[in-house]
């Protein structure tokens, strides 16, 4: 009786259509929240959100961010205030994606993407630079750096909308 | 001692110590500051320290404290909070610093200062080590009621000088900066302008903030406001590796931190990112010259030598080390007993005990030191400041002579610390041949509401013997005030003088010690300015400026140059050195002297190794190792223990501790100096570092050891005698010339300052100060060029008009581009018509 | 221009410096005489007075800064500071104010073109019973009116015309 029984479970999935995916071709939607490899903002104006200010390399548990900063000039202008990222470097061997360096982030300038594929055959390839990280400017914006009129961008840290 | 009741508690404290400090002491009770800093006078500006006092009852009758019901004494509690910092202690003192009015106040406090604080901590160069974070953290209010579009927009990039930037928005008006700059190193060029929430810090100094002593307001800064251009946005400091290390320059041997960070631009090499303060309260307290904090950047220049160079006819080309050390041992063992070493002021020991041993293993004892200017350094050995001095103790009843030094331009830290000396109460005399700051000290009469006494003495160039010589005749009531003090002590230099006169000069200081019984004691006795980092240390070692007048008259064989430059400071170099069979230099950079050299070889400075220094006060200081070398340089002493090796003589030593542990045990001077003894540390006063609240401040607390002073004979029980003085004939100009008067610039052109960019538009441009009558006679307004000739030699610089004593014309070194006489010297000066500089 | 070796000057500095044990006393009436001789507290005149007295020029800048009588911006000829303190406000002195500049086409803390007028106001100067009123280079005009001040000023223009041709 319970081979039947047995059975007849097999036999009902027979009919059911799979749960598994054909990977790559097919993929589940992301949860909104996954954290996946990391992108570099930029404001609207197409100038970047990060300020070089090392605090998710503070916050990393992996020790896996560089940051070197320096010093904007209004000929080369990268960010609205001072300070810009001169080197942004990401090792994703090292990196546990667990989130923290978006916390930290005091501009919102790093978040954490959906881009999970990440396969390298060289332990160089794994170290992700600021170019490779930086997303490229929206419509029509300028990318940076940039020459900007003096005295446009005179703070320290840019008014955040979002901050109010 | 009194006692004082703090939070409920009896505490003994010191009668008459500041309320902060004895709480800090006694308590452990760290009571918040901003503007209060244990080196300065107290302003209570801030009221950050803001604390319930009160004093016990007293009886006018009886004088005994009232009692209350419990048989306790009455407290009549002061109805407002008080400031801490202002309070001194007083026997009966009651102090409340936890209650919640005290709380409550100081979360006022903290809110109100960030009413108009930009909060931009991500992007400051404090953030991390910032007192107004810790303290925000400690008592902070947690929000604010201010909405932020109310805050002050001001500007955030105010350069006040060339090295200092001021961020207008995150001041927060304590005055630190401009106590430190007035009390302190009494250059007042910062001041406040305007007031209530427009007030700001100024300078209207020309050039701005002209000091050599600004950098140190950037560490005493609580906040952000003040930040140096050569660490700008260079690293967070949490990222920062502290390594404890000796300022290079001066015979002061500053202890330094050098924090360094791995960076991209160098490879992925650590390199120093800034130079810190280090605490030593015996040697520099917790200040540095702004030589020291900003002359870093020669240890990665890209000009300096990277491979071990042979020469081929006209050229140098490179080499490996193992070929060299062949070759070198060759030449050496074809010279025999014909080799002779000159040895530099900024070499460490180990190197000069290994040249030494070289030298010896060969049979030479020809060892000399560069510039063969400064004698004397076996008197500074004998009756120096005897063991456990500390300029700091020099006050009242005390007096200090300075006399044939520019001490601002030669050690600039002892410049501030005897003017502090003098501040306590200290008699200052300062003799030189012409005007230097600090004769501009010892000329006032009072300073900062606070009466100070000194004196001057002018004399001929050159006659600084005489004066010293005959002091008690000359001067007889400066005599008896010197003569008279309970402590004293004499810094000899030999500006204007020959190494006759140097020598004669300090033979002359010491006499007047003796004489007066101020020797062999701490607080007494001699220093001189000798240049670099290790005069003393030479001495020590055997290298004397005789041998060296020897060896330029007669050239040996093989001659090693070792970190010194005679082809850079001599005009005369060409005439000796090319003599010279084999010239080794052992360098930092190519320079003229590597012009003459067979064999160039490239040493490390002293951020890439281990060493010593001995300072002027003949403090045996360790630094270590912070970056990596450059190139194949070697340390000097390890190049030197490769030759010995090839030569034979001895395996070289493991490491450089191994080297100071044989120096330790081989001369006397240096018994108890190995490396674990030299890394000793004691607690100091004030705690600075760390996470002690007690005050702000980014100096560094000593890890590295505080050092091992080198007793002096006198200390040891030796009586020592007053020797005859030969005075020197004086140098004179001959007919129709001038004398050249050679004197020291802190900031020059040599190779080691040069690659320190930043601080260039404050060298001077090369230049000769003229008499106004000699100006006048030559036809020579300010800023002609002319053309100055002397020997062989000729040279080119700017003139200017500054009362220099008639017929002489002070000519600094190392600012032109050529070799200008270390010695004062007889010269022509015409005004150039085409003015074309060279 | 200039107040050191200045004939104009030299008797009243003179005088100021003995008046002092200590030279650095003396600076707060050497302000005023650069300011008289300037218009305004300029920066040679921050120097000299820094050269008279012996002291850093930042520290004489600070004291320029600190008080209010002191200008550290040029300013025209006739300097009017007028009170619209509470007392004076009641008598018409913040009407009177807005018409003064009005009248000369100027802002608030700003000089006519001609260099001639430079008005401010100011709190109390002390003369509430005579109000409106107001300080013209450090002297009291009272009991003013628009008519009053039209007529003043065009008397002023006039001089300036005079000396000008």
């Amino acid at each position: 009786m319970n081979i039947i029984k047995g059975f007849a479970t097999t036999f009902k999935h027979l009919l059911e259509e799979p749960v598994t995916l054909q990977y790559p071709e097919q993929m589940k939607p992301f949860n909104p929240r996954y954290k996946g490899r990391h992108h570099l903002r930029r404001y609207e104006n197409g100038l970047e959100k990060c300020i070089g200010c090392s605090l998710c390399a503070a916050a990393c548990p992996a020790d896996a961010i560089w940051v070197e900063a320096a010093e904007n000039t209004d000929e080369e202008r990268y960010s609205p205030g001072e300070r810009y990222a001169k080197t942004y470097e990401i090792n994703m061997l090292r990196c546990i994606f667990c989130g923290y360096c978006e916390d930290a982030c005091p501009t919102q300038a790093i978040e954490l993407g959906h881009e999970h594929q990440l396969s390298f055959t060289d332990r160089r390839d794994a170290i992700f630079t600021k170019e490779m990280l930086i997303d490229t400017p929206v419509g029509k914006a300028e990318g940076t750096p940039r020459q900007v009129e003096p005295g446009v961008y005179t703070r320290s840290i840019p008014d955040m909308p979002d901050a109010k | 001692m009194v006692k004082i009741v703090i939070d409920g508690k009896d505490y003994e404290v010191p009668a008459g110590a500041n309320l902060v400090d004895a709480a800090k002491n006694a308590a452990g009770n760290d009571i918040p500051v901003f503007c209060y800093h244990p080196k300065m006078e107290p302003v209570g500006m801030c009221r950050m320290c803001i604390v319930e006092l009160g004093m016990e009852e007293i009886d006018r009758e009886t004088k005994q404290p009232v009692l209350d019901d419990k048989g306790q004494p009455k407290v009549r509690w002061m109805p407002k909070l008080q400031t801490a910092c202002t309070q001194k202690v007083t026997p009966g003192m009651h102090v409340r610093t936890a209650t919640k009015l005290v709380e409550d106040a100081r979360q006022n406090v903290i809110e109100f200062l960030l009413t108009s604080h930009p909060l931009d901590c991500p992007i400051c160069d404090k953030g991390g080590e910032c007192p107004l974070q810790n303290l925000t953290m400690a008592h902070g209010p947690g929000g604010s009621r201010m909405v932020f579009n109310d805050k002050l927009k001001l500007d955030k990039h105010v350069p006040l000088g060339d090295l200092i930037y001021l961020d207008e928005e995150r001041c927060i008006q304590c005055a630190r900066c401009v106590r430190f700059q007035d009390e302190i190193v009494g250059d007042d060029v910062l001041a406040f302008h305007e007031r209530g929430r427009s007030l700001q810090i100024i300078t209207n100094s020309d050039p701005g903030f002209d000091t050599y002593f600004s950098g140190n307001t950037t560490d005493i800064c609580p906040v952000g406001a003040l930040t140096t251009a050569d660490f700008r946005f260079g690293a967070r400091p949490w990222e920062l590796t502290e390594v404890p290390s000796i300022c290079p320059h001066d015979a002061a041997g500053s202890n330094i931190s050098l924090s360094t960070r791995l960076d991209r631009d160098a490879g992925g090499k650590a390199v120093i990112k800034r130079v810190m303060p280090r605490q030593n309260e015996y040697v520099n307290e917790i200040w540095i010259s702004d030589k020291t904090r900003f002359g870093h950047h020669f240890t990665r220049s890209e000009d300096r030598l990277l491979h071990p160079m042979l020469r081929r006819g006209d050229t140098l080309a490179p080499t490996t080390w193992k070929d060299v050390f062949a070759r070198v041992a060759g030449d050496l063992k074809a010279a025999g007993s014909d080799v002779a070493v000159i040895a530099g002021g900024a070499i460490t020991n180990e190197d000069l005990w290994e040249l030494k041993q070289l030298a010896a293993g060969l049979g030479s004892e020809r060892l000399g030191t560069w510039t063969p200017t400064y004698g004397g350094a076996d008197l500074v050995a004998k009756v120096g400041v005897g063991k456990g001095t500390n300029l700091k103790d020099l006050g009242k009843g005390d007096a200090v002579l300075v006399i044939a030094s520019d001490l601002e331009e030669e050690v600039p830290m002892w410049r501030l610390r005897l003017k502090q000396a003098q501040d306590r109460g200290a008699y200052l005399v300062v003799a030189n041949a012409r005007h230097t700051r600090l004769e501009d000290f010892a000329t006032q009469k009072e300073r900062n509401g606070k009466p100070v006494s000194g004196a001057t003495i002018r004399y001929n160039v050159g006659e600084a013997a005489h004066v010293m010589h005959e002091l008690k005749t000359r001067y007889p009531e400066i005599a008896e005030k010197l003569a008279g003090a309970t402590n004293l002590v004499i810094v000899a230099g030999a500006e204007g003088l020959t190494l006759d006169g140097s020598k004669a000069l300090m033979q002359a200081a010491a006499n007047f010690l003796i004489s007066s019984g101020h020797v062999g004691k701490a607080n007494n006795g001699l220093m001189s300015p000798l240049p670099g980092a290790n005069g003393m240390g030479l001495h020590y070692m055997g290298f004397t400026p005789e041998n060296t007048q020897h060896i330029m008259a007669n050239p040996p064989k093989v001659l090693i140059v070792a970190q010194a430059e005679p082809g850079e400071d001599d005009p005369t170099a060409a005439a000796w050195l090319s003599k010279v069979e084999t010239v080794i230099t052992l360098s930092l950079f190519p320079d003229k002297t590597t012009h003459y050299a067979t064999y160039a070889l490239p040493i490390q400075s002293f951020a890439e190794r281990d060493g010593t220094f001995v300072n002027g006060e003949r403090r045996v200081q360790r630094f270590y190792t912070a970056q990596g070398p450059m190139g194949e340089a070697l340390p000097a002493w390890k190049i030197v223990a490769g030759m010995r090796e090839a030569l034979g003589q001895a395996k070289p030593k493991v490491s450089a501790a191994a080297v100071m542990l044989e120096i330790s045990n081989k001369v006397p001077a240096f018994a108890g100096c190995t490396y674990k003894d030299l890394a000793k540390v004691e607690k100091q006063f004030p705690d600075v570092g760390g996470a002690d609240l007690y005050y702000g401040g980014t100096a560094y607390d000593n890890k590295g050891g505080l050092g091992v002073q080198i007793a002096t004979s006198a200390d040891a029980g030796e009586t020592p005698a007053v020797a005859d003085v030969t005075l020197p004939a004086v140098p004179k100009a001959k007919d129709g010339e001038l004398l050249l008067l050679p004197t020291t610039r802190l900031y020059n052109r040599s190779h080691v300052f040069k690659p320190s960019v930043l601080v260039h538009p404050r060298v001077l441009l090369p230049y000769v100060e003229l008499n106004e009558a000699d100006a006048h006679k030559l036809g020579v307004q300010p800023g002609d060029v002319v053309e100055i000739a002397f020997g062989d030699d000729t040279v080119r610089v700017r003139a200017g008009i500054n009362g220099t004593p008639a017929g002489v014309a002070v000519l600094p070194r190392e600012l032109a581009d050529k070799a200008t006489p270390f010695l004062p010297t007889s010269g022509t000066i015409k005004k150039v018509t085409e003015p074309v500089l060279a | 221009m200039a107040i050191i070796n200045n004939d104009k000057y030299t008797q009243r500095i003179n005088w100021h410096l003995s008046k002092y044990p200590d030279k650095r006393s003396a600076v707060m009436p050497l302000l005023y005489i650069a300011q008289e001789e300037y218009g305004w507290v300029s920066p040679e005149g921050i120097n000299e007075v820094a050269q008279l007295c012996d002291m850093d020029p930042t520290q004489v800048k600070s004291i320029a800064g600190f008080y209010t009588m002191y200008s550290e911006k040029p300013k025209g000829k006739y300097w009017l500071q007028v009170c619209n303190d509470l007392a004076c406000a009641l008598r018409g002195a913040d009407e009177f104010h807005h018409d003064l500049l009005h009248h000369l086409g100027i802002e608030e803390g700003g000089t006519t073109d001609d260099g001639l007028f430079t008005v401010e106001h100011v709190m109390c100067l002390a003369a509430c019973d005579k109000a409106p009123m107001l300080q013209c280079n450090f002297h009291f005009m009272e009991n003013l009116d628009m008519a009053k001040m039209k007529a003043w000023i065009e008397e002023k223009r006039a001089e300036l015309e005079k000396e000008n041709s």
